[in-house]
């Protein structure tokens, strides 16, 4: 079937999607968008956290149809390497990256965390980080991330990309 | 495999009554699952997220009529105060992600025992609306789970609504999981008062075949408060009687071992949730702030 | 540089979503799926594919029988040892008999990963059931063999004895029994395994990419398994999604089978593991059971120590006895153990292999001594914390030797450490003499809390070696090889911080590559805490190589003194004389005499551009052009990292949850390179600590199907599990390196269950046996303890 869809602010019809395939299948191998990550297919991890309509979800629990007609937002379009947004400087900062495969998974629910609350205290940062596995980091430095991204975002605010104000 | 788009009910209901076998699909999370893991090749897929008509609550009298497709998140942020025990449950269920998309509808669907829906909805006594083309019927939640993720809806008919009237009196919720996050539960129980009609209910997840209430826990539990009065003074409850409701409230259960946890350990800790949302209830109650 | 936060040069790419794994790459290849047993132990008696032949998109199916050469025969045992009498390897495709749930018995080649989903879906294999040996009391019962030539299940059994234990513990004051297990757990990175690979048919070679921790071996493997030469491959590590050990081991079967049908089919082929299969197809760790005899005197001094284990190594023996001999060694962690004995059996059962995870052997080791520790002081009426310090080996005692043969068959000599200066910051930091009223406190509201410690040494950076190869470009460019691999380590940053000390250069100017075997041939793996002691002391040797050639051509060229010479940003010049200076680009154009000119750099270099001595070879003898060099760095022996924990928990009188208030550390991995790297890898260790304690096992049932193979079921910690981590340093440099590192990616682990356990006994004030730990098992124990 076709999928027509807007993803990071740019219109794409997709054709040749299989009904029972997910968005994270039509993101990563028919979209060229791979960086959102598969890591469980059950929406365990976060790993492949997306904006949908303004809202983060598990892309891999989204099927390629219910995109039709619909806004995303990846991670691919909240900041690019050489413009990062300040969620993902911060990430940096902090140390908050190892292998990075969970990294956009975090950036993306960071980044709607800050959006609805600039100012989280800790357990509020735990609980909104807690659908997305980190095996590497142990979590500690990715908290330091957040406050410091919460610090510098209301220092500075920055344009929304996510699709939630349209 | 076919991707039916439904954008009005009536659309939704009529795709039913074609193909009976099309699984609706909501927010994904045990539909998507069973097709990304290839446990499952349904013929038709029945995508519910544009029907306008399920993705909206509003009141009817004191009756909240949630449609089945009000995701946990706006549970938890528009309806914490008319149906707080299922406020509460929501807030339990996965994560940030999980809220935004998984619905009340799809957890009564799969109609899992470990669903964390089922409880506060058996405590608060709710109704289910099912509709087909050949119109709209409610069933009680106490006659709604028939067996191990099975339910009374017949194959034609989709789960449209959840009624459930305005809390009168304290709910509370508990869970008991391994981990904090993401957790199923290795039991939960919800607990309702219903001070205008003097009546307690429960619901017990995870430690039955299906989700199921504490009848006779109840009973005992209801008769006892009306017998000293309490329902009227708000008097502290004794701890032995208490210590009786939680007792009773594992006797209903029937648990098994499991990787999540033992039978032992499953009734046990259902008698001190028993206990505790008692307490938390009743504290409330008899201070007045529901 | 050196001791630096320096920020990772890795990240802008991962966090845009830039970072290419191993599942972004290949979109034009064949996918691979596979037929996978659902039986722990069978007969395969007929596979039938007709079904499935018809289905559009298959391109092939293969069995065990289409294989040809070398890949027909047994996949290699990779570490070999003399007592390792039985050692068995699975074939790369199940050869008429399965051993465990996952085993691969087909490979499907299709279109697209769904239709190779649905081929297998439709292969019919008939299977006749062998009884299934499933954990270690059924291994040790003997009564059903894994392997029907491997009779009581033994793989193999080891023993090592310094002194005579027996007459020790005989002699001993006082003495304890301990029975002490673990269950099973297992690395579970992010990202699984998967292999991609291109066959060129006109250059009749091969380039593989893969997920492993290492790439030079593979490619070993890949050659001698396909006959290739080995110059015909080259494999390499993209971006890799953590490995925590599972990716060490190889060639995993389909880092031979997904080249193999390449090169057959002639088209490019890409195999990704999904989660379950990740799950009963790879590696799990952990599963021992420890029986322990204790001698000590009236002070709580180990007199003897006698340690008999069993090790379950699942199916196969791939990596050999690695770990249980770590366990064997390890295990003595800070102490002087007396006459010690130690004897292990590592036994097959019907379930998937065992092979390093993070800390390899260690967790279980220190959970063994520490309980120990834990008896005694109990046992005495003395201080945990007292009875540790009594049985610390003293800085004075360095080097330690320990009278036994460690993992890499030298001898076990700790070079370094201070563990009394360690627990002394460790008791300063949790606040260990107040916990007593701490303690007390909480009791009195109803509440109980308990605290507890775990000490150990760690034998990091083991050998043989590792390289590294460095080219100055004539931008003035640094780059920079080695040959193991990065799943995540930031190995880029922390060896480009080495090299820009050692050379004088800018950060920004040098580039590290790591795991590509186009880039550097020879080279061991990352694993063991390796990479900062064995490359990253190759590139400061090379880095040091290449400034001695780079000040020798500078001093030419400024008529100056090499001994006069320094590099300051990437300029050389003559110390206290500003003004005369060359750039090390300029460098590089002198080292490399140019008949050719292709842009002004190199036109500088060409035979007419200025005066040469015609009494000279334009390239000096016994030099080469170019400003490169290459080095090695093979040590000795390991150098011994070391640690201790300290964690604070809180357990619900009613429902049994177990609730971490603190979590201190105390790390001692010598001279840090980049303290915000370091403690990243202590807070991820520490994360997978309290994962193995409290709440990741493998489920198996008694027919040895994995009931938990799921992200859903296998519990990992996010950040509502996982308790604020406080960590204090001390450095105890290695004497055995030029840089005086050791290594830290294992430590965190090290010590979780061990801290853990005896934070909940003294909670609970009962002995704590057995980790992981759930509420509903705690809730258990309380049971049989009131009944007692």
């Amino acid at each position: 079937m076709r999928v027509t869809t807007t993803v990071n602010g740019e219109r794409y019809d997709v054709d040749d999607v299989w009904e029972g395939e997910s968005l994270l299948y039509m993101l990563r191998e028919r979209m060229g968008l791979p960086g959102s990550k598969n890591a469980c297919e059950q929406g365990e991890c976060g790993s492949c956290t997306v904006y949908l309509d303004g809202l983060p979800v598990c892309a891999c629990l989204v099927a390629a149809g219910q995109a039709g007609g619909r806004q995303v937002t990846t991670v691919e379009g909240l900041g690019s390497a050489e413009d990062l947004h300040p969620v993902q400087q911060a990430f940096i900062a902090a140390g908050a990256v190892q292998c990075g495969f969970c990294t956009p998974g975090l950036i993306v629910q960071t980044h709607d965390l800050l959006r609805r609350d600039p100012h989280p205290d800790d357990a509020e940062i735990r609980e909104a980080l807690a659908g997305n596995l980190c095996r590497c980091t142990g979590y500690e430095k990715i908290l330091d991330a957040v406050r410091l991204a919460a610090e510098t975002m209301s220092a500075a605010p920055v344009d929304d990309p996510s699709g939630a104000a349209s | 495999m076919e991707f039916l788009a439904a954008t009005t009910l009536s659309d939704a209901l009529a795709a039913k009554r074609e193909q009976p076998e099309a699984v609706p699909l909501m927010g994904g999370t045990d539909v998507m699952v069973e097709l990304n893991f290839d446990r499952r090749r349904p013929p038709a897929l029945l995508d519910l997220t544009g029907v306008r008509e399920l993705d909206e609550w509003s009141m009817d009298g004191d009756v909240v009529r949630l449609g089945a497709g009000v995701t946990y998140t706006r549970v938890i942020e528009e309806l914490g105060q008319a149906l707080p025990g299922l406020a509460m449950a929501s807030r339990t269920v996965g994560s940030p992600q999980i809220r935004n998309r998984g619905t009340v509808g799809g957890n009564l669907g799969a109609a899992s025992p470990a669903g964390d829906s089922h409880p506060p909805l058996l405590a608060a006594g709710a109704k289910i609306e099912l509709a087909s083309v050949t119109g709209t019927r409610t069933v009680s939640i106490d006659d709604f789970y028939t067996g191990v993720k099975s339910h009374a809806g017949r194959p034609d008919e989709l789960i449209t609504a959840v009624l459930v009237r305005s809390a009168r009196g304290p709910q509370q919720f508990s869970k008991i999981g391994t981990r904090n996050a993401m957790v199923i539960a290795v039991s939960s129980f919800g607990l309702a008062l219903h001070p205008d009609v003097k009546r307690v209910r429960t619901g017990i997840g995870s430690a039955a075949p299906t989700p199921r209430r504490a009848v006779e826990a109840e009973s005992f539990l209801s008769s006892a408060l009306e017998e000293h009065d309490l329902w009227e003074t708000r008097a502290a409850l004794a701890d032995s009687l208490v210590r009786e409701f939680g007792e009773r409230v594992k006797a209903a259960a029937r648990p098994i071992d499991d990787v999540r946890g033992t039978a032992a350990y499953r009734l046990h800790s259902l008698a001190v949730m028993a206990r505790r949302t008692l307490g938390w209830a009743w504290a409330d109650y008899a201070g007045g702030t529901a | 540089m050196f001791g630096q936060r320096i920020r990772r040069v890795e990240d802008p790419r991962l966090l845009s979503g830039r970072g290419r794994y191993l599942d972004d790459l290949g979109h034009d290849a064949l996918a691979v799926a596979f037929v996978r047993s659902p039986h722990a132990h069978a007969r395969i008696v007929d596979i039938d594919v007709s079904a499935a032949l018809a289905v559009d998109g298959l391109v092939a199916i293969y069995t065990y029988d289409d294989l040809d050469g070398r890949t027909s025969e047994p996949l290699p045992l990779l570490i070999p040892h003399p007592t390792l009498n039985q050692g068995r390897t699975p074939y790369p495709l199940a050869d008429g008999e399965v051993n465990h749930v996952g085993e691969a018995i087909a490979m499907v080649v299709a279109s697209d990963r769904y239709v190779a989903e649905d081929v297998v879906g439709l292969i019919q294999v008939e299977y006749e059931p062998l009884p299934p040996v499933v954990g270690l009391a059924a291994s040790r019962d003997g009564d059903a063999l894994v392997h029907a030539d491997v009779p009581g299940n033994v793989a193999a059994t080891m023993v090592q004895e310094v002194g005579d234990a027996a007459a020790a513990i005989a002699a001993a004051a006082h003495r304890a029994t301990l029975s002490l297990s673990i269950e099973r757990s297992a690395s579970m990175p992010m990202e699984g395994k998967g292999v991609l690979a291109r066959w060129d048919a006109d250059d009749e070679s091969l380039l593989v990419h893969t997920s492993t921790q290492s790439s030079t071996s593979v490619r070993q493997a890949i050659a001698a398994k396909l006959s290739i030469p080995v110059d015909r491959v080259e494999v390499v590590t993209p971006d890799i999604g953590g490995g925590f050990g599972v990716k060490i081991v190889h060639p995993w079967p389909e880092e031979i089978l997904v080249p193999w049908a390449a090169r057959r089919l002639g088209q490019p082929v890409k195999w990704v593991e999904d989660r379950r299969e990740h799950f009963i197809s790879s590696a799990h760790e952990r599963g021992q059971l420890h029986e322990v005899e204790v001698g000590y005197d009236d002070d709580g001094r180990l007199c003897g120590l006698s340690v008999r284990f069993w090790h379950d190594n699942g199916a196969y023996t791939p990596y050999g006895l690695i770990v249980p001999i770590i366990t064997s060694t390890q295990l003595l962690g800070p102490y002087k153990p007396g006459a010690y004995r130690v004897e292990f059996q590592s036994m097959y059962t019907n379930t998937v292999i065992v092979t390093p995870y993070r800390g390899a052997g260690r967790p279980q080791g220190c959970f063994v001594m520490e309980r120990v520790m834990d008896a005694i002081a109990a046992d005495l009426g003395i201080d945990r914390a007292v009875v540790r310090e009594r049985n610390f080996i003293q800085p004075a005692e360095m080097p330690y030797d320990h009278g036994l043969m460690f993992q890499d068959g030298r001898p076990l000599v700790y070079d370094s450490g201070d563990f009394p200066a360690s627990l002394a910051k460790l008791k300063a930091l949790v606040g260990w003499d107040e916990f007593d009223s701490f303690r007390a406190a909480a009791r009195a509201e109803g509440r109980r809390v308990g605290i507890g410690l775990g000490c150990y040494v760690e034998g990091t950076g083991v050998g043989p070696y590792e390289g590294g190869h460095l080219r100055v470009e004539t931008d003035g460019s640094v780059v920079v090889s080695t040959g193991l691999t990065s799943q995540g380590q930031g190995h880029q940053t922390m060896l480009a911080q080495i090299v820009a000390d050692e050379l004088g250069v800018e950060m920004e100017r040098v580039r590290v590559t790591t795991g590509d075997t186009r880039r550097f041939k020879y080279a061991v793996g990352t694993f063991a805490s390796r990479t900062a002691v064995m490359s990253g002391s190759a590139v400061a040797l090379t880095a040091r190589k290449v400034r001695a050639k780079a000040l020798k051509i500078a001093a030419n060229a400024l008529e100056a003194a090499v001994d006069d010479l320094e590099i300051v940003d990437g300029q050389i010049r003559v110390k206290g004389s500003p003004g005369s200076e060359i750039d090390l680009g300029s460098v590089a154009v002198l080292s490399n005499p140019l008949r050719y000119a292709f842009d002004a750099g190199a036109a500088r270099a060409t035979q007419f551009a200025g005066p040469v001595d015609p009494t000279a070879p334009p390239v000096p003898e016994g030099e080469q052009p170019g400003l490169e060099g290459t080095d090695y760095y093979s040590p000795v022996g390991s150098t011994f990292a070391n640690g201790m924990h300290a964690v604070v928990v809180e357990t619900d009188p009613e429902t049994a949850e177990i609730n971490i208030l603190r979590y201190c550390v105390v790390h001692d991995c010598g001279t840090v390179i980049n303290p915000m790297i370091v403690e990243g890898q202590i807070h991820g260790g520490v994360a997978q600590g309290v994962a193995g304690a409290l709440y990741e096992r493998m489920e198996y049932d008694d027919a040895g199907q994995l009931l938990n193979a799921s992200y859903m079921d296998f519990l990992m910690p996010y950040a509502s599990e996982v308790p604020h981590i406080e960590i204090d340093h001390l450095e105890t440099p290695s004497p055995l390196n030029p840089l005086g590192v050791k290594g830290a990616g294992e430590a965190g682990v090290i010590p979780g269950s061990a801290a853990i356990a005896a934070a909940i006994e003294d909670a609970e004030g009962f002995a704590i046996t057995t980790m992981p730990i759930s509420p509903s098992q705690l809730f258990d124990l309380r049971r049989r303890h009131c009944e007692r």
